[in-house]
């Protein structure tokens, strides 16, 4: 069991080793990358600034607060972008051209080495931006981080970043039956959008679909919301719990797809 | 021997085919007109929670209704103005040298891409036109947002502002793609001009809500016609006796991309060198 678990770690070691030597022969590319993330969360914040320079309080919450969870959401998109965005898109093509047939033939877990095989260090340091905000916000709100908090802020992440991941996931492994799901991933940037903003300001049918089927206010409101004690006790283990559900729900619909694959040369 | 066309018709066949090959993939414009509204769902509730925030009272004169329409309006002027891929489509072209096979036949390459374009455009509107009747509806059927009926004059200058937005929006796109003939690797920098495109033309913002000194400045570029100034315009928050130097100021800037575009292919041919076939 050990053993086995080492051997995914070397691996997932070896993997990100070997994209970090392919993105450092790009350095220009990777600057403007940062460059380019900075001036979205730029763009972000102009927008939140033109909506509180006209009220005081968007539903409920302040300017700070509000950049507390823009600084969290973008966090968690970035890792999530870092880790598994780029590995998702490949893997519609894969199914698609029939390429998939190289990574089933290796001794290891497919679903591990088609969502992890490639890493966007770009991103990651993008994501480090956010941490920036969010410790900006938190001193401007007066707001200090226990050690605790710290560590369950960070595990609140990671889950989101596994919703995040199942979900797309599921919608590319869509590929095994309907062919091309291109225009599906299009629904990612879509569905982001519902999680940048307070779920106060949504209706109560509205709000409960995104905190159950499309848990869009469970991946960036829970995290932020533990950050700046602004939770409804229970979300919390909830968010835990539906991100079991996803993962599994993930690895089930990856089996059942690919008893649908066809390999290229048929 | 065969009649001979008229000089134009080879432009009719490149919109006529590329027609028909958008209408080949309906499903993919379906699922794309059904994504496309659901920004909105978000932008509506949270513009109401910071009208709600300040007791409903309007901004900069933009009452909360008038802020959801801006937005709808928005789609359409969007609709004119955004010809997405064109930008990397052309610095493809000249990049991998594939502008050869343009350039020896007798055609305008950006005749070609006006009317590759306009064949997009002519699928959306369609879609468009099925559409957006409904989605008013709705509105001026759930909470009567529709507050101003438009003046015959307003109509038309509407209709004449979409004109010029398709016309900035292509030729700009012309503008940066052939940026290509110098530039190598232009991609990135496409994402950063998409992005300040999509804040200048006010379709994050409207324009006069934004800090004066910004938005006067905003008010001369030519982005605010890829959106603004349509949407104002068929709103009625552009006073008739400024309806038509905004106008005019619009064509004066179709006409300035029209002239840096041609000076830049001009200059950008004479270093354009491709290898092979």
């Amino acid at each position: 069991m050990i053993a086995t678990v080492g051997k995914y770690i070397r691996l997932t070691a070896l993997m990100m080793k070997n994209c970090l030597v392919r993105e450092m022969q790009f350095k220009v590319n990777f600057l403007v990358r940062l460059l380019t993330e900075m001036m979205w969360l730029v763009m972000q914040f102009i927008y939140i600034g033109v909506m509180y320079g006209q009220t005081g309080q968007i539903a409920g919450w302040t300017l700070w607060e509000m950049v507390v969870l823009a600084g969290t959401n973008h966090v968690i998109a970035q890792l999530f972008e870092a880790l598994f965005y780029d590995n998702c898109m490949r893997l519609i093509d894969q199914i698609r051209q029939g390429d998939l047939d190289f990574n089933l033939i290796k001794p290891i877990n497919t679903q591990f080495l088609v969502s992890l095989r490639y890493t966007d260090y770009a991103s990651i340091a993008n994501s480090s931006i956010g941490i920036g905000v969010i410790l900006f916000a938190l001193g401007k709100l007066g707001i200090g981080v226990t050690p605790g908090g710290a560590v369950l802020f960070a595990a609140l992440v990671a889950n989101s970043i596994l919703i995040y991941y199942s979900i797309l996931f599921i919608l590319s492994v869509w590929t095994f039956w309907i062919g091309r799901s291109n225009n599906l991933m299009e629904l990612y940037w879509q569905f982001g959008q519902f999680s940048r903003y307070p779920g106060e300001i949504y209706p109560w049918l509205l709000r409960r679909l995104l905190q159950t089927l499309i848990p869009m206010l469970i991946v960036s409101n829970v995290p932020a919301g533990v950050l700046i004690h602004k939770l409804q006790g229970g979300l919390v283990i909830y968010g835990f719990t539906l991100g079991a559900v996803f993962l599994a729900l993930a690895a089930w619909v990856w089996r059942a797809g690919l008893k649908h694959y066809r390999s290229a040369s048929s | 021997m065969a009649a001979r066309k008229p000089p134009l018709h080879k432009y009719w066949v490149i919109l006529s085919t590329r027609t028909q090959e958008d209408m080949a993939y309906r499903a993919n414009y379906v699922f794309g007109a059904i994504f496309r509204f659901l920004p909105l769902v978000t932008m509506i509730f949270l513009w109401y929670a910071v009208y709600a925030g300040r007791g409903m009272a309007p901004i900069h004169g933009m009452t909360f209704k008038d802020m959801i329409v801006y937005n709808i309006l928005m789609y359409i002027a969007r609709g004119f103005s955004s010809v997405p891929g064109t930008m990397s489509d052309i610095s493809k072209d000249i990049k991998d040298g594939l502008l050869n096979r343009y350039l020896i036949k007798p055609m305008d390459y950006f005749g070609y891409q006006v009317m590759y374009r306009l064949a997009h455009k002519l699928v959306f509107w369609y879609i468009a036109f099925l559409t957006f009747p409904f989605v008013f509806w709705i509105m001026s059927v759930t909470g009567h947002y529709f507050t101003h009926w438009p003046t015959l004059w307003e109509w038309l200058s509407f209709i004449v502002s979409l004109v010029v937005a398709f016309c900035i929006g292509i030729q700009f796109c012309f503008v940066i793609g052939t940026l290509a003939f110098w530039f190598l690797e232009i991609s990135t920098f496409l994402f950063v001009v998409m992005m300040l495109e999509f804040f200048m033309s006010g379709q994050l913002i409207p324009l006069n809500i934004l800090p004066r000194a910004l938005h006067q400045v905003l008010f001369l570029s030519p982005f605010g016609y890829e959106g603004y100034w349509p949407c104002m315009i068929l709103m009625g928050k552009v006073p008739q006796d400024h309806l038509g130097p905004v106008l005019g100021r619009g064509f004066l800037w179709v006409g300035v991309f029209y002239g840096v575009v041609q000076v830049m292919w001009r200059a950008g041919l004479k270093r354009y060198s491709a290898v092979g076939g």
